[in-house]
């Protein structure tokens, strides 16, 4: 990218043009200049309220994921069973077991026919949404799977492991093309970039990578401070900046190529638990995320101010997801609550198919 | 837009093998969005490579001879394949079933050595419509498919009988489709308009033989030749005049032919062994030329400089397995060429490890440097005017969804000057191509077979 930095006649000069220097965590970064034109006017807030509560997991849910189309939500927890729902009903469609042990993530193909699944038991399956069967067993990480995802062709799989490893897999055959030793503790995230050439990853380490998926290079490591350990992280939808959470209370959206922080968002508590967090696009530009004080969070993308908490969970919030066409966020609870839940924007009626 | 973070350094040519495909072919081609690749192989099957992968993902079966020619439709959706079998398939990769569902066969009657899509349909219509295709007869034919204009046409065909007629040995589009270019065994290369079908150009080109293949760049301004002489020559093109409405007169017609010899702005050849040459192919900027050498023993790829005045760059050199065919990728400095065992190298630029990427915030230094210090670089400044500053910053409204470039971008179509008969002929039935076709995944049980 052409975004050539300002320079501004106070600001220290901390920019990755400056060899040796090691850069200070907390230097102020340069401005930066006005990106694409921006979107209309101020928008509201937000006015999401309660639709559904879906029970049925026994033990913590770890993540919650629309399938591409939006008529079904994913759920997988430490039960080890991955649970299709209907998000406009609220009814179980399915259940997908045969793992042996709990699961930590889950991830649609872009067709929306499978899903795949990583956990504990080491293996990620595949599975055929229409029959509930394993198509594929992948098969090859020493310790957990945490965290696994597709690329938009969806003939890539990327997973994130205990061991720190990131692994590869071809999806038509089930092979693990390429293993990297990405990180020295749990992977926590991965997810590819819109043309898959790039994977991010991050892990309780406290870094962040971004690796080139064809030669396995490194290409930049982003760390924010020592408190800040990171553990969610993905590209926005254009795939220009990257979103991740840290146990810092804080999420930040960040400027890869410069390696600059551009936003900040706080208020919500996040210290101990891997806690997820999206972008909302359907209707004003959100940022949705748990929280360990059991609610969910709405901030305003440009603004960073909080504009709707989402109370009704009775346990930490760990998984959030955005419906992929209409205004609506599920939410996945740990212990004891267990539920998840489906909250609609008041202004904008679901229609039921 | 990762350009810069992906490969940081300005090598524009390919260096080193990165991989190679088992695949018992004769020649590859990459589609246009660079991701999959199509070998041709001489037992009649068309297989498809997904590149990221690295793994088969389509067979097409449906020769019983040697395939000849491979080419894609511009959203990669359709594959064309050409045989020695007589016939001409068009395969719809978006059908969820392998082999792929046949979408047209174009049956000839004498071998067909080489076809193409016409490259300006391609950008527009669900399935490119005109086909060219050459005979092993030495005669060229255009197929329109499209329902108002339905018919083959004969190149040529109607040749004056007193003259002997010559064989043509090559054909191409040139890249916007308005004129075909036709190599013959005589060392002339004939110029037709796509649209009429007649003749308009004819250029001698001195001591070339037999013309053996030929490639353009620069968006059909400059032309490569491939010739029995063993050399390579590149030309200037002329413009030529459209012909006027079909309705004219045959002798009109004719009277228009440019009858002119072309002289090569540069002549490649080695001038140590004299090799011939297998295949050429100019890199997407048109930048550079690949030549692939007839070395008996040897796989040998040379690349010349077009932009610093044709000087020789590098010889590639690819092994034991001598050189069948060689292909540019079309957005990168990439390039696949076969092995006469059927092996196809891929050729890449490969960027250094750069272990400074491990470490944040560092950035690693070729050389010792000194240091310029800025002014107030290590002031100690009050955290409380730094967390304003921060807090300032953040204001800057960011995008999030918009302003996503796609590398496979096509040329836009709002390119037609109204009254340009050829490209309006051209984009006639022209449905919109669907950009978002995707091909499915088909999961592979058990082990590979090749």
């Amino acid at each position: 990218m052409d975004e050539s930095t300002t320079d501004d006649d106070n600001a220290s000069q901390t920019t990755e043009d400056d060899p040796q220097i090691p850069a200070p965590q907390r230097q102020p970064v340069q401005p930066q200049p006005p990106p694409t034109p921006s979107q209309p006017p101020p928008r509201e807030r937000p006015d999401y309220r309660l639709r559904h509560t879906l029970r049925g997991h026994t033990q913590s849910i770890s993540a919650v994921k629309f399938s591409p189309d939006g008529n079904l939500l994913a759920s997988c927890a430490a039960d080890n069973v991955v649970k299709l729902w209907s998000p406009f009903t609220g009814e179980l469609i399915r259940n997908l077991s045969g793992h042996t042990k709990g699961l930590s993530d889950i991830a649609w193909s872009s067709d929306g026919q499978y899903l795949a699944s990583a956990s504990d038991d080491t293996s990620i399956r595949i599975w055929n949404v229409e029959t509930g069967l394993t198509t594929k067993q992948l098969r090859g990480h020493t310790s957990f799977v945490f965290c696994v995802n597709y690329n938009t062709a969806s003939t890539l799989l990327v997973s994130g492991g205990c061991d720190g490893d990131v692994r590869i897999w071809n999806v038509a055959r089930g092979r693990c093309i390429k293993t990297l030793n990405a990180h020295l503790d749990y992977v926590t995230a991965v997810h590819f970039n819109r043309d898959a050439s790039l994977i991010v990853s991050c892990s309780l380490d406290g870094l962040i990578r971004i690796w080139n998926t064809t030669t396995g290079q490194c290409l930049k490591t982003l760390a924010e401070g020592h408190d800040a350990i990171c553990q969610h992280v993905q590209f926005s939808p254009n795939s220009k900046y990257i979103l991740s959470t840290a146990h810092d209370s804080a999420i930040r959206l960040w400027d890869y190529h410069t390696s600059r922080c551009l936003k900040t968002y706080v208020g919500h508590r996040n210290e101990k638990f891997c806690i997820a967090a999206c972008f909302s696009v359907t209707g004003g530009k959100w940022i949705v995320s748990g929280s360990e004080d059991e609610k969910v969070y709405i901030w305003d993308l440009q603004s960073r101010t909080v504009v709707q908490t989402l109370e009704g969970h009775s346990g930490i919030v760990v998984a959030v997801a955005t419906h992929p066409h209409q205004n609506m966020i599920a939410s996945g609870s740990i212990e004891p609550d267990l539920a998840i839940r489906i909250w609609v924007d008041r202004e904008l009626p679901v229609a039921v198919p | 837009m990762n350009a810069t973070l992906l490969n940081p350094f300005t090598i524009t040519h390919p260096t080193t093998i990165q991989t190679s495909l088992v695949s018992v072919a004769s020649f590859a081609r990459f589609d246009p969005s660079g991701k999959l690749l199509a070998a041709g192989r001489p037992d009649g099957s068309g297989v498809i490579w997904d590149l990221d992968t690295r793994a088969t993902i389509r067979w097409c079966e449906g020769h019983v001879k040697g395939v000849t020619a491979i080419d894609w439709s511009r959203n990669s959706r359709y594959v064309l394949t050409a045989s020695k079998d007589w016939n001409i398939i068009i395969w719809d990769l978006a059908s969820p079933c392998d082999p792929p569902q046949r979408h047209t066969t174009i049956r000839f009657d004498a071998p067909v050595v080489a076809a193409s899509f016409h490259p300006r349909n391609r950008y527009r219509s669900v399935v490119s419509r005109i086909v060219l295709a050459l005979l092993s007869t030495g005669e060229a034919y255009i197929v329109d498919l499209r329902s108002s204009h339905r018919g083959r046409f004969e190149l040529g065909g109607e040749d004056d009988g007193d003259e002997k007629r010559t064989i043509m040995t090559t054909v191409r589009f040139d890249p916007t489709g308005r004129h075909v270019f036709v190599g013959t065994s005589a060392g002339t290369i004939e110029v037709y308009n796509t649209r009429t079908k007649s003749l308009i150009a004819r250029h001698r080109i001195v001591g070339a033989g037999v013309i053996k293949g030929i490639v353009f760049a620069n968006g059909g301004r400059r032309l490569a030749t491939n010739s029995s002489d063993r050399t390579i020559r590149q030309f200037t093109l002329p413009t030529y005049p459209t012909p006027p409405e079909q309705n004219t007169t045959y002798e009109s017609n004719k009277c228009q032919i440019v009858e002119t010899e072309l002289e090569p702005t540069h002549r490649f050849n080695d001038p140590i062994s004299k090799v011939a040459w297998h295949a050429i192919s100019y890199s997407p900027d048109g930048e550079w030329l690949a030549g692939g050498a007839a070395d008996p023993a040897a796989h040998k790829i040379y690349i010349w400089d077009i932009s610093n005045d044709g000087q020789f760059a590098s010889a590639l050199d690819g092994g034991r397995e001598p050189l069948l065919d060689v292909h540019w990728h079309p957005h990168a400095p990439r390039l696949a060429s076969t092995t006469k065992d059927g092996n196809i190298l891929i050729w890449h630029c490969p960027s250094p490890e750069r272990w400074g990427a491990f470490a944040g915030g560092f950035e690693e230094a070729d050389e010792n440097a000194w240091y310029e210090e800025g002014e107030r670089e290590f002031d100690l400044e009050d955290e409380a005017e730094l967390a304003l500053r921060k807090k300032l910053q953040e204001d800057e409204d960011v995008d999030i969804v918009g302003g996503i470039e796609d590398s496979t971008s096509t040329v836009p179509l709002n390119d037609v000057t109204p009254g340009d008969v050829d490209l309006e002929w051209a984009d006639e039935e022209g449905e919109l191509d669907r950009k978002d076709w995707r091909m499915k995944i088909i999961t592979v049980e058990g082990e590979e077979v090749y």
